[in-house]
């Protein structure tokens, strides 16, 4: 046990508010929990020392806490949290579903939290916990059956001041119903950031999810996403990670219904002497559904990159088609990419495949584009670049996709491509 | 405008160009047929400075500078253009960004201001209406998913766009059909102003019947082994290179 | 239909006998006092002894891996007898003729005759029964071309040089569990060198047999092949059936010096147990090879025995332009478990790896391919492409895949795929329509499925992989 964690469990249990409950169960696991060292699977590339020598103390709401970047031609309801407080808000909830803050629930919907929280999330994540013991502001949204919003909802956190945050975050989407939620993290102070977020997603419920993992330099982020996807619901969620000291991410895609079908998109683009590690589950628990995932992510300077993919096929899931494709482009010999696809399969009557490269620019390409007379940095720049814009152009928000675009790419040049 | 004096060239060692002797003027249009394993692709790649293909001897100066001493790109922004035989396929760099980024290379080489986006769509539009591709194309990637058609068309857009003053175009025939081959060749035959030359690398005279050579060579075993004018192509067409003898059948070989 | 396959798999295991041979067997047991008994035994030098005593002592502080997609019953090492020697093998017997007729009936059973006129031309044998060498042939032919195949407990003594420079060189004596266990207790094995420039004359192939009960065989083996020599080397492995496990823990090493070239085949085929999983050999291996410059060694394994295997025949390409391979086919059926996959560490340059893994699974079994890729920051144009296919047949089984890639250097590439498939319907109606028996068509299946790497094997095994295949896909369909 180390004095971080038996700190959280003391904080936990400091908090006397209508969700004890929820985290006195959370503080008794952790008091059972063993430490992450690098045996363990789940930790095994990402060390957890600069957690481990913190001393847990909650933001509190600043005045000067910055904002969201603004996406241009975006129409959402956006919502910023900083300083375990609501910061900003811009827009208005939409018409059609509610938006609960947990600081504003009323009893009834404190039942409804309450009812809901950690059904999606699997209890085996370390900072999942951390969450379930210290969140100190939460968003419920409930999207009714069959009812389509077509204003986006963005819900950010922001790193802007020394010390923790820990956001959760509940969504409901009933059976026909459709909703975007863009989610999303920005900021380099000193803090540890959890942002954990569960999806419950009825038959034919559609989501189009965004997990924008941006905190760079100190700001310590460990985050996750959760979805249980209903009979033919569809779900497609984009995930984009830069580095920070620490910045990892888990997501866990359960199917519950047959016909479900998931895309999942992550780029990350790491510089400097960042670290992202990015953890993906898909289970196959039930038969007929269909998941395809592709990750790329560029790795310069003396950065590292984590990525653990895995798809597990249950014993009765049969006729599943799932892929997973990882590539990686290692930019500079002090750079670190560790990757592991894995496949768990326990049905014969499955299509499964996964795949993973690590490569260097394709000469012929290069090639290409220097005799049609592009300098050899710029056309450097075009292919690594293009290498993840492919995976952007398929974002079906265009002005989500054109801000991604252009912020990637800055980010791209500015690094120093070696 | 181009010379190449007993050119030399070798890759991964093994000896391909064994002094080859070309002079092009301004305006005129080569031919360079030959038996497959000649060398006729190896010439365009070392002309363009390809990775790997080493010059051991001989000269290449184009408007009289030396090719030679030239990065790939500075070739092409001297007025190099090779259209390749088999283009490759970048995903993920959009034609439009691509031919954006070439053209505006070029013009900046030549001391020109950068095209706006909107002259240069209007630019990019007029050439694939030319050369009969859809605009879409310039919406996906490099040669993407392109059919062996599109792709030979694509590069002829790039010619018409880039402006070259030698256009080397490698068995651009090659795979197309007679209405495919027709469009390839008004691109190209639009583009003959009296000053800008063409190599025409082709294993058939099938493309030489829709683009009219002014000099036709016989490359063989790294050398030009005959030249003529139009009527030698004939002559191939008919014979075969058999006449070729000693020096075919090792280049065959 | 999949009930055909099933029966089509339910096959029995030929090598399943047991010999009355008259053996003397230690007591279970494991502390220093064993290790000692052994190596006196084998009169060994005091450096053996130390070296194994260190050994032993650095495994009693360690922990047994519990990270293989395996699971068996803790495995209790002191209800183990960790030597046992055939009693007419006391005397040592000096040729083939002094050898106790009994113990060369085993291999003509096992189908390898011990006697050089009988066998295969090329093909030169160290015959291993339980804990001791009981044979080793050509070893004159051998001679003449200055290559040295003999028992390692022979070695110890003859060649005290090579050994003591060379063991733990490659897998230290504390690399893991099973390996520590191994150079404390190890028994016999083979031990080969190949003097430079030399091509070896012949294959050399070891064959492993555990006879008696309770005991564990652990062996060790040690090849080196000095600058430009080449060699093949082939080993196989049968025990009886049984309802205890038994344990086979083995350290295999390989040198490859400049340009030498070493190709490693074994065809395992352990008993796997019953059909419920009850009995058979817990294969826990660990072998390992290190490239100098230009040097190349290939590893091709067919596994389809064994209860539990969890086997990582890894390269270290520590020279420039050096090349790993590795070919595996794992077949896994009834309550089989198979963790096995390899390891390629890049840290020269231009070192070049292919890995190509075949899994199938059958019955209740699980097979899983675990492989890690490492391209060190001085591995400048490293290349490595792994492809890992899985058939599974039937749906109580599992097949998996856990490839761990680790990159520092910018020119390398790594190339990972992996497909998974089944013998459907289908292909089997197809098969059948064209008048072939659905046990027939399966093996076909199979068989095309492994080609890849049956063509790694030399000739000899590549019939006996093949065949053994067959046999595992024989029986009666209905």
């Amino acid at each position: 046990m180390s004095q971080w964690l038996s700190e959280v469990i003391a904080e936990g249990q400091r908090q006397t508010d209508w969700l004890a409950g929820h985290r006195q169960q959370a503080t008794e696991a952790l008091a059972n929990i063993k430490w992450p060292v690098r045996r363990q699977e789940a930790w095994r590339f990402t060390p957890l020392l600069p957690v481990e020598k913190r001393s847990v103390s909650l933001a509190a709401a600043v005045e000067q806490h910055g904002s969201a970047p603004v996406i241009d031609g975006l129409d959402a309801y956006s919502v910023s949290f900083a300083g375990n407080k609501l910061a900003a808000q811009q827009g208005s909830v939409p018409a059609g579903l509610t938006f609960t803050l947990f600081s504003n629930a009323n009893t009834e919907q404190q039942a409804t939290i309450k009812a809901l929280l950690s059904q999606v999330k699997p209890s085996h994540h370390l900072f999942g916990q951390v969450n379930d013991a210290l969140m100190t502001e939460g968003v419920y949204i409930h999207v009714p059956a069959n009812t389509v919003i077509d204003t986006p909802i963005r819900l950010s956190q922001l790193a802007a001041s020394v010390g923790d945050q820990h956001l959760r975050v509940l969504v409901h989407v009933e059976s026909g119903a459709k909703v975007a939620i863009i989610e999303d993290g920005f900021g380099d102070a000193d803090s540890l950031n959890t942002f954990v977020s569960e999806y419950v997603l009825d038959a034919q419920a559609q989501l189009e999810h965004y997990r924008f993992a941006m905190y760079t330099q100190q700001a310590m982020h460990v985050g996750s996403c959760h979805f249980k996807v209903g009979e033919k619901a569809q779900l497609t969620s984009n995930i984009v990670g830069y580095g920070s000291v620490l910045s990892r991410l888990d997501v866990d895609v359960e199917y519950t219904g047959e016909f479900a079908n998931a895309n999942v998109n992550a780029i990350y683009l790491l510089a400097e002497g960042e670290l992202f590690d990015l953890h993906s589950t898909i289970e196959h628990a039930v038969p007929n559904c269909t998941t395809e995932e592709n990750a790329r992510g560029i790795v310069g300077d003396r950065a590292k990159a984590v990525f653990n993919g895995r798809i597990h096929i249950h014993r009765n899931a049969q006729k599943t088609l799932a892929e997973l494709n990882n590539r990686n482009l290692l930019l500079s010999r002090r750079a670190i990419i560790n990757t592991k696809p894995e496949l768990e399969i326990y049905a014969d009557d499955v299509r499964c495949a996964h795949g993973a490269t690590v490569a260097e620019i394709e000469e012929k390409a290069l090639y290409y584009l220097l005799t049609r007379g592009i300098s050899r940095s710029q056309a450097l720049i075009m292919l690594n670049f293009g290498f993840i814009q492919e995976l952007i152009t398929q974002i079906p928000n265009i002005a989500i996709s054109d801000w991604l675009l252009h912020s990637l790419r800055e980010r791209f040049v500015s690094m120093e491509v070696k | 405008m181009l010379s190449i004096n007993n050119l030399h060239a070798s890759v991964e060692e093994k000896q391909i160009i064994k002094g080859l002797n070309l002079d092009i003027k301004p305006g005129e249009v080569h031919a360079i047929m030959g038996p497959n394993g000649a060398g006729k692709s190896t010439l365009g790649y070392v002309l363009s400075g390809r990775d790997g293909y080493e010059v051991n001897d001989g000269s290449a100066t184009l408007n009289g500078k030396d090719l030679l001493e030239l990065e790939v790109e500075e070739r092409a922004r001297e007025g190099l253009f090779l259209a390749f035989q088999y283009p490759v396929e970048i995903p993920g760099v959009s034609n439009m960004e691509f031919l954006k980024e070439s053209v505006n290379a070029m013009r900046e080489h030549r001391g020109e201001e950068p095209l706006t986006a909107a002259e240069f769509l209007k630019k990019a539009k007029a050439a694939c209406k030319q050369v009969h591709l859809p605009l879409d194309f310039l919406k996906r990637g490099v040669n993407e998913g392109f059919s062996g058609g599109e792709k030979k068309r694509n590069e002829i857009m790039q010619m018409i766009l880039l402006e070259p003053s030698l256009c080397i175009l490698d068995e651009s025939d090659s795979g197309l059909d007679v209405d495919a081959l027709q469009v390839v060749a008004d691109g190209v035959n639009s583009q003959r102003d009296g000053k800008r030359s063409f190599i025409v690398v082709t294993h058939y005279q099938r493309l030489l019947d829709y683009i009219k050579p002014d000099f036709v060579h016989i490359l063989a075993d790294g050398k030009i082994v005959k030249s003529g004018d139009a009527s030698l192509a004939l002559e191939v067409e008919k014979s075969g290179y058999a006449f070729l003898g000693k020096a075919y059948e090792e280049s065959e070989a | 239909m999949s009930e055909q396959i099933e029966q089509a798999l339910s096959k029995q295991y030929e090598a399943g006998f047991y010999s009355e041979i008259e053996s003397d067997t230690f007591e279970k047991g494991l502390d220093e006092s064993v290790i000692q008994r052994i190596s006196a035994i084998k009169n060994e030098p005091e450096w053996m002894l130390e070296w194994r005593l260190k050994a032993y002592r650095s495994w009693l502080e360690m922990e047994e891996p519990e990270w293989a997609h395996v699971d068996y019953e803790k495995i209790d090492y002191q209800a183990i007898s960790y030597y046992s020697s055939p009693k007419s093998m006391k005397d040592k017997p000096k040729s083939l003729d002094e050898v106790d007729p009994d113990l060369l009936d085993v291999y003509n059973k096992l189908g390898i005759p011990l006697h050089e006129q009988e066998m295969l031309a090329g093909v030169a044998v160290d015959a291993v029964f339980d804990s001791v060498s009981v044979v080793t042939t050509f070893r004159e032919k051998l001679e003449e071309a200055g290559v040295i195949f003999c028992p390692i407990s022979e070695a110890i003594k003859k060649y005290p040089e090579l050994v003591k420079k060379y063991i733990g060189s490659v897998v230290p004596r504390t690399d893991n569990y099973f390996a520590a266990l191994n150079s404390a207790v190890f028994t016999d094995g083979s031990f080969v060198y190949i003097p430079k420039g030399v091509r070896c004359p012949m294959e050399l192939s070891t064959y492993f047999r555990i006879n008696e009960q309770n005991t564990g065989q652990f062996e060790r083996t040690l090849i080196i092949a000095d600058e430009g020599s080449h060699v093949s080397y082939l080993e196989g492995c049968t025990a009886p059936q049984r309802d205890e496990n038994q344990l086979h823990a083995a350290v295999v090493e390989l040198v490859a010096m400049d340009k030498a070239n070493i190709k490693y085949s074994t065809v395992q085929n352990w008993y796997p147990g019953d059909e419920n999983g009850k009995g058979g050999i817990y294969n826990f291996v660990t072998k390992r090879g290190i490239c100098h410059n230009d040097a190349k060694i290939s590893w091709t394994q067919v596994e389809t025995g064994s209860s539990v295997t969890w086997k990582y025949p890894s390269c270290v390409l520590k020279g420039d332009n050096s090349v790993g391979e590795f070919y595996s086919v794992a077949l896994t059926r009834g309550r089989q478990q198979a963790d096995t996959g390899t390891k390629m560490i890049h840290l020269g340059k231009n070192t070049r790896s292919t890995i190509i893994s075949k899994g199938i699974s059958a019955g209740r079994s699980n097979n899983a391919y675990r492989g890690l890729v490492q391209m060190g920051p001085k591995a400048d144009n490293a290349r490595n492409f792994t492809q890992c296919d899985s058939l599974l047949i039937g749906d109580q089984c599992g097949a998996h895949t856990f490839p761990y890639i680790e990159s520092r250097n910018p020119s390398a590439i790594v190339e990972h795929e992996a497909t998974t498939s089944k013998v459907s319907d289908e292909q089997l109606f197809l098969c059948q329509q064209r008048g072939l028996d659905a046990e027939k068509a399966v093996s076909m299946i199979v068989n095309g499925f492994c080609k890849e790497v049956f063509k790694e094997l030399p000739m000899e095994f590549a019939v006996e992989a093949g065949k053994l295949l067959e046999i595992s896909l024989e029986g009666s369909v209905g």
